[in-house]
């Protein structure tokens, strides 16, 4: 049997850089004669290497966690393959497809109702399995045939509170509402309708009575 | 031929009069700033009384050395809000008799989008993610759509207000930014303390906890504020980090009173350069609170027509930019 290699710089050398994020590079290349990504989180110059290192080593472990708890709850994530917490290195399944931020716009408003729909309904599963996602902005979900895919799961963590679960949600609002304003209401009750519809109306309005707390504590915000 | 505008800023601690030009110059900026006791904040009525004694002097010295004549004054700006309501009223009261006595229009801004439109005006950034960061926001925001988007911001405390606690806790008076930045730099001792992102947002409260335990418990100021500022400050860059991966854009400026902060600046160049981005960073003089950001934005607002009747111009402690329209980017 072949020792499996350690995928440090060397592995994805040949790879070709497709995103670069705010916390991670993707790199998209090969591995045991798979195509993947790689996500390799590097150290970030702007923090120091103590704080740093422990960030991107935690975040890593935490991904490779909840991506799995995540297909336990029902939502579709990417294939994990390996995990290298030295160098904070996750190798993946490359998920092709398009990331809803791209397809808003580009698709008619009754079908991205249906897909907000969709992601509603994910999300819910996610949260009626205890599960924060953390990072739920329209770059981090992809349409993969007639499903969604959840890629990011680097802020993810097991969270069964009201709060966290209403925090999830507010960034999703504030991502649509700040970067998609012409969809957003559209998008956003077909949002709302697909989550509801999971965790049923009772949780679905404590969600949303303690998203209006966590607005209110906003600077300066009059929430009506 | 050249308009001319005067604006008054009096949100917080610092009263200000600006005059400047409709080609962007400013012509003065004279201020006077509330000082508070030592170990502690702003106390909202002393500011207001202090601002009180200084409006005739800080008004007439903008339109002296401005060198502009008062009947060339074609309309007064002042900050609306969001802010401290009793010192928001002596600027808007201020504003409204200067207004009354020129025969001119007057224009309502919002404090906020001030130091946005100044901080683009003077370092010419055109479409940037904007980090705003002094004790009275912490907020990373972007244009989209007619308004000011917020993407991400503190889900409790300012940074302002984060560093000015723990410095008060430290016996110092507000603002104490410059005083932790110095001490700061004496020390490369990193003590572990809670570093908390969620999504786009950022959280202090236990950060600022742990910071002050820090200090009771024997660590000397100077490894603690290094650790308070490597921390908070990774934070809000993380953040940014995030709002500019995610909105491809190529511009970052910071605003606000923190923005004087050089380590903060640092570290937001080296995120700015990962993503081939440029870093525009307000001038000092311009980045804290001023009359110039009011004016400026007065501006900008009159031009497009914007005033208030005297009898409509009431303060607005609260008023988030996110809900102004914004005409003269559209």
């Amino acid at each position: 049997m072949t020792r499996l290699k350690s995928p440090g710089e060397a592995d994805y050398a040949s790879g070709r850089l497709i995103y670069r994020g705010a916390e991670a590079d993707i790199i998209k290349g090969e591995w045991q004669g798979l195509d993947v990504v790689y996500k390799v989180r590097k150290p970030l110059e702007y923090r120091l290497p103590i704080l740093d290192g422990a960030i991107r080593q935690r975040r890593t472990l935490r991904e490779a966690e909840m991506i799995h708890q995540a297909k336990k709850a029902g939502v579709e994530a990417p294939c994990l393959y390996h995990v290298d917490p030295a160098s904070a290195t996750l190798v993946m399944e490359f998920v092709s497809g398009d990331r809803l931020r791209d397809l808003i716009g580009r698709i008619s408003t009754v079908e991205l109702a249906q897909v907000f729909f969709m992601f509603g309904r994910d999300v819910a599963r996610l949260h009626a399995s205890g599960i924060m996602h953390g990072d739920l902005t329209t770059a981090n979900v992809v349409r993969r045939g007639k499903s969604l895919v959840f890629i990011d799961f680097g802020l993810s963590m097991r969270s069964e509170r009201l709060e966290d679960h209403a925090v999830d949600i507010r960034l999703i609002k504030e991502t649509v509402v700040g970067a998609h304003s012409d969809f957003a209401l559209e998008a956003l009750e077909a949002f709302y309708k697909g989550y509801s519809t999971l965790v049923g109306e009772t949780r679905f309005r404590q969600v949303m009575r303690q998203l209006q707390n966590i607005e209110r504590r906003g600077r300066y915000a009059r929430v009506a | 031929m050249k308009d001319f505008v005067l604006g008054v800023e009096s949100t917080a601690h610092t009263f200000s009069a600006s005059v400047v030009s409709s080609d962007g110059e400013i012509l003065s900026n004279s201020k006077s700033v509330y000082k508070s006791p030592e170990g502690s904040g702003i106390h909202p009525f002393e500011a207001s009384q202090s601002h009180l004694a200084s409006a005739a002097r800080v008004l007439a010295d903008a339109l002296h050395n401005s060198g502009i004549p008062q009947d060339e004054i074609r309309a007064v700006a002042y900050a609306m809000g969001p802010g401290l309501g009793p010192c928001l009223r002596v600027g808007a009261v201020a504003a409204r008799t200067l207004a009354l006595s020129l025969g001119v229009p007057l224009v309502p801004v919002n404090h906020a989008i001030g130091h946005i439109e100044l901080g683009c005006l003077l370092t010419g950034a055109k479409d940037p993610i904007v980090l705003l960061v002094s004790g009275g926001h912490t907020m990373i925001i972007s244009f989209s759509g007619g308004k000011w988007r917020i993407l991400g911001e503190s889900l409790d405390l300012t940074l302002g207000q984060l560093l000015d606690q723990f410095g008060r806790h430290h016996g110092f008076a507000s603002p104490c930014g410059a005083a932790i930045e110095d001490a700061a730099l004496k020390s490369v001792n990193y003590l572990k303390l809670p570093y908390s992102v969620k999504g786009n947002d950022v959280s202090f409260s236990g950060l600022l906890t742990a910071s002050k335990a820090l200090l009771d418990g024997g660590e000397t100021f100077y490894d603690v504020a290094y650790s308070i500022q490597e921390t908070a400050f990774a934070m809000v860059t993380e953040v940014t980090e995030r709002a500019l991966a995610f909105t491809s854009k190529k511009e970052v400026i910071i605003v606000g009173g923190v923005a004087a902060n050089r380590r903060l600046g640092a570290m937001m160049t080296a995120m700015a350069k990962r993503h081939s981005s440029k870093l525009y960073m307000t001038p000092l003089e311009y980045s804290g609170d001023c009359g110039a950001q009011i004016a400026w934005t007065g501006w900008l607002a009159i031009e497009r027509g914007i005033e208030i009747p005297i009898e409509d111009s009431k303060v607005r402690q609260s008023w988030r930019l996110d809900t102004v329209e914004i005409p003269w980017r559209s």
